[in-house]
């Protein structure tokens, strides 16, 4: 019931910024999404499955160069641009993960993000394709409406794929393999395609997005399509809202936006310093979420009733 | 042939710089389990030091190889038993994250107070001595002898001395090194520092090699990384061993593909070690 009125919340929000909002609002809100969409593909690898990744940009940056490609050479429309950035994130995503999935814990995390560096460095070097470090640039989309409407659409998405994540037997064991991977694999889960699986559905959605991004921009450099500040603001507002949670990505993708766009405007020089000040006050002081603390003013009911409800009707004893 | 020797060479003298910040960065994950992310930065700071000491106050050289990595100590201290002592048993993707984002913290203070350019030191170690034929530059000889020598007396120091081996002990078992009356804590903020410090030596060192700026660190850093993923975590022969190996693929491959292509080389050559052996072309088998 909460979760339903969450969703038409969302969409009145939504619908309330196309209606009333200004250029502003809408160029807010666009960017807010894009936050979102990358929070929750985050949430389903680093959350849900426990993997520390620190290369979803790889990712985002190249859906984008596939997107702005496809858009600049071959007069693509966004939308179709954005479908086969999501593909070739797919096509990505599968052969790394399985390489990569093989590394436990921090391994993991410094590869991944090596190789996001990789990706920059190769970006910038290879103009003939991508332009180097000038970059490339699309004749502006003027009526943004549409983007805005489609990376809603993603979010939504994003928003109910976790819900079934969440309340799934897939779900489930994705988190046996957080909690503990050798257990979850001598109980007879397919720890290493299930892995694949969560990081391809965290990587499709953010080269897709990459893709929108890029068309919101009109314009891709490796530098914004690879944005170190970007990987470290998705996972610092996963982990205000709450890690593997349904709702604790967008909360933290609002709470952390809105806190950026207010330092954004009243420091312009230090902001990048600052987010990291930030990320480092989540760090320390708000571990748990934001989630967690309503949660426990019952604001929200905890989520681990809606898995007793799904192992009874299923008759899998918890 | 020449050139093959050359870029042998070559890739050799820049191993030992790296073998220096692995070394560093597998002491730290061994007594901690944190990943250091702000590991090159602390690179950057050593070397964006010495161009202050040498070019802005005109100290000589060995000045700064003593001054900053001394500096480089205490600055470690402050930030573990500031930061990252709090999150040492929290899961790995707070330390992650918090090293992360002080690694942006420092590189923004680094581009505030020296701006974006590049930093160079004119006229310090230019000259350059003949081997087997091949002229090598002094800058990257002083700075391999220097890098490998350190790197080999910390080894020393770890085998050999009451400290080493406290450090030894808690890395392999916390506890057990806590009841045998080893202060956990106090190993693990010197370990810290001492890692820290060898970072910023490794800074001092490559200033006059490479020009420094404020966003170098990451450069290093991942070639650090690849080095600890293919030599093993938790093995300090595989750290120097990987770092050596490294340094003449990355020549190698920057010698035949270009100069930022060297860097994708090397990953190329992690993921080929990867797919072969996970743990590592040295590695023990760390419990994560």
């Amino acid at each position: 019931m909460k979760f339903r009125l969450a969703l038409a919340a969302f969409a009145a929000l939504a619908a309330a910024v196309v209606l009333f909002g200004n250029d502003y609002a809408l160029t807010f809100t666009i960017q807010l999404f894009v936050f979102v969409v990358l929070a929750y593909a985050w949430n389903i690898i680093g959350g849900y499955t426990g993997y520390s990744h620190f290369g979803q940009m790889s990712f985002f940056g190249i859906g984008a160069y596939v997107g702005v490609l496809l858009m600049l050479h071959l007069k693509w429309h966004w939308l179709g641009a954005a479908l086969a950035a999501g593909g070739a994130g797919l096509a990505l995503a599968v052969p790394l993960g399985w390489i990569m999935l093989r590394l436990k814990g921090p391994f993991f995390a410094i590869s991944l993000f090596g190789l996001t560096r990789v990706f920059e460095a190769v970006s910038f070097e290879w103009d003939a394709l991508t332009g180097g470090g000038t970059g490339l640039y699309l004749p502006p989309i003027n009526d943004q409406r549409m983007l805005y409407l489609a990376l809603a659409l993603l979010c939504l998405g994003m928003l109910m794929l976790t819900y079934w994540i969440d309340n799934s037997r897939f779900g489930l064991q994705l988190q046996a393999i957080r909690d503990d991977e050798g257990a979850a694999e001598a109980l007879g889960i397919r720890t290493t395609r299930l892995k694949v699986t969560a990081f391809s559905l965290s990587a499709v959605p953010a080269a897709a997005c990459g893709a929108l991004f890029a068309a919101h921009l009109a314009f891709i450099d490796p530098p914004t399509a690879f944005a170190p500040v970007m990987e470290v603001t998705t996972i610092a507002m996963v982990l205000l809202g709450g890690l593997g949670t349904i709702l604790g990505p967008a909360i933290g993708a609002v709470t952390f936006a809105v806190l950026n766009e207010l330092l954004w405007s009243r420091f312009p020089d230090l902001y990048y310093g600052l987010v990291g000040l930030v990320v480092i006050a989540c760090v320390l002081f708000m571990p748990r979420g934001i989630v967690s603390l309503l949660v426990r003013s019952r604001l929200i009911a905890p989520g681990r009733g809606a898995f007793r409800r799904i192992a009874a009707r299923s008759g899998r004893a918890p | 042939m020449k050139t093959l020797l050359e870029l042998l060479l070559n890739g050799i003298l820049l191993g030992g710089v790296y073998a220096l910040m692995a070394c560093g960065l597998n002491l730290i994950f061994g007594v901690m389990r944190v990943i250091n992310f702000a590991h090159g930065e602390f690179l950057t700071i050593g070397a964006l030091a010495t161009y202050s000491l040498c070019v802005t106050f005109k100290l000589p050289f060995w000045m700064a190889l003593l001054v900053v990595p001394a500096v480089m100590a205490v600055l470690g201290y402050a930030m573990q038993v500031t930061l990252i002592a709090r999150v040492i048993n929290a899961p790995m993707i707070m330390s992650l994250l918090l090293t992360y984002a002080l690694s942006t913290v420092l590189v923004n203070i680094g581009l505030y107070i020296y701006g974006g350019g590049f930093k160079g030191i004119p006229g310090l170690l230019t000259g350059s001595v003949q081997v087997m034929g091949v002229g090598l530059s002094e800058a990257r000889l002083v700075a391999f002898g220097v890098a490998l020598g350190v790197s080999l007396a910390v080894f020393a120091f770890l085998k050999k001395s009451l400290f080493g081996k406290a450090i030894r002990a808690v890395s392999q078992e916390p506890e057990i090194a806590s009841i045998s009356g080893i202060s956990v804590e106090r190993v693990r903020n010197a370990t810290f520092a001492l890692g820290a410090a060898m970072a910023g030596l490794a800074g001092v060192l490559i200033a006059p090699i490479y020009a420094a700026d404020p966003q170098m660190g990451s450069r290093f850093l991942i070639k650090v990384f690849a080095v600890v993923v293919i030599g093993g975590m938790g093995s300090y022969g595989g750290a120097i061993a990987g770092a050596l190996l490294l340094g003449v693929v990355e020549v190698l491959g920057g010698y035949a593909f270009g100069q930022m292509a060297g860097s994708a080389v090397v990953y190329l050559v992690m993921i080929a070690v990867l797919l072969v052996r996970p743990r590592g072309l040295f590695g023990v088998g760390v419990r994560a």
